[in-house]
């Protein structure tokens, strides 16, 4: 693991490589960590206050290592591992950047809190110029806070460059792309005291795009995304990607589908747990027994390995 | 976006005030919420329903969460 100070601001950042990646490349897929200087109080209000997060490196630290731990699978008992495939894990670089003493101002607020939840939400566009600054760049973006009141973690989707190249695929007969280049970075406010699969959950959103598959969340009637369609009766085929039928799941197996949803789900690689893109606090095993369903994974792992062979 | 905790569900659901379809719509617009390119949601197609979505989510989190003291249903 490498580290050291920065020297081209003010502040005093300290810059941790806890996944090396691809260093054949000068632009490998990069997920960054980012302690979050300053909260927008409430979102949209254009006040901010310092994030107590940038007065905390241990517990900074400690998240970091969490949503390490929860993203290549090593929590106890952590049945998705989907990014330790050998053939994608080794190709993630990982880096952590604590900073402190930066005025809370809008360039440097990762974070809002939210005004009709206790979300912390994402300032997506800020992320990237945010670490330009510490010639950093990310495909996918976490902010870690320590808001008092808002620990609920949420995520938005990439926005792809669509202009670019990538490796296209089809759904449901729709010509799609896995796009090498974004736009904006998907991007997270992940509270610090966030546990379980809820990094992994979230980045789930954040690889997922707004123009080329969608990876909506399953515990609500959603939309339709890539993980979910609506219509009843639920068909026998939920979706066919790449040209090969992939089985819907009739049942939502262990929860059940409410009544009145028009939402149904994939079939499910371990049928007697959640996906963990659903309710995976409900899980029998415990969340961190569940998996993605079959075509949120074969998507997922499709996008990454797309992104991890860009030059 | 992360899944309500359970306990937090209880506690919504155990105040007499709240129905079930209260919460599940609180929930549904703050995930459908994330699923619009926020860019695009400023377009004068999009812009109307987003409104319309945070305007209705006020209402809901005024009904849900304004009186946090739990009461349980009899």
């Amino acid at each position: 693991m490498g580290e050291g100070p920065m020297s081209n601001v003010t502040a005093t950042p300290t810059v941790k490589v806890i996944r090396e990646g691809d260093t054949s490349k000068p632009n490998a897929f990069t997920i960054v960590i980012v302690s979050n200087p300053a909260l927008e109080t409430p979102w949209h209000s254009g006040t901010f206050a310092v994030d107590s997060i940038t007065n905390n490196e241990a517990n900074f630290d400690g998240c970091v290592a969490y949503i390490n731990e929860s993203l290549f699978g090593d929590l106890p008992g952590q049945a998705e591992t989907f990014l330790a495939d050998p053939t994608i894990g080794p190709y993630i670089r990982l880096v952590s950047l604590f900073v402190d003493g930066l005025p809370a101002q809008d360039a440097n607020a990762l974070v809002a809190q939210d005004d009709v939840s206790n979300i912390a939400v994402a300032r997506r566009t800020v992320f990237a110029p945010f670490l330009a600054r510490f010639e950093l760049s990310a495909d996918i973006a976490y902010a870690v806070t320590a808001s008092a009141t808002h620990t609920r973690a949420s995520a938005w989707f990439m926005s792809d460059d669509d202009a670019q190249g990538g490796v296209p695929f089809t759904l449901n007969g729709v010509s799609l792309v896995h796009r090498y280049h974004h736009l904006i970075p998907g991007t997270v406010a992940l509270p610090v005291t966030s546990t379980s699969l809820t990094a992994l959950h979230e980045l789930g959103h954040a690889l997922s795009s707004y123009t080329n598959g969608m990876v909506v969340d399953l515990y609500v009637d959603s939309r339709e995304g890539l993980n979910n369609r609506q219509g009843r009766p639920i068909p026998h085929d939920f979706a066919t990607y790449n040209g090969e039928a992939i089985v819907a799941d009739p049942s939502r197996d262990s929860l059940g589908y409410p009544v009145g949803w028009q939402s149904y789900h994939c079939s499910l690689l371990d049928p007697a747990n959640p996906a963990v893109m659903d309710d995976y606090w409900k899980a029998k095993g415990g969340p961190e027994a569940c998996r993605h369903d079959a075509i949120t994974r074969r998507f997922l792992a499709d996008r990454l390995r797309a992104k991890i062979s860009r030059y | 976006m992360e899944p309500l905790k359970p306990e937090t569900v209880k506690d919504l659901l155990d105040r007499p005030h709240v129905a079930p379809a209260d919460v599940e719509e609180y929930q549904r617009l703050l995930a459908e919420r994330f699923t619009v390119d926020p860019d695009a949601a400023m377009a004068p197609a999009l812009k109307a329903a987003a409104q319309e979505r945070e305007t209705r989510l006020k209402e809901l989190y005024q009904k849900l969460f304004a009186d946090r003291t739990p009461v349980r249903k009899r």
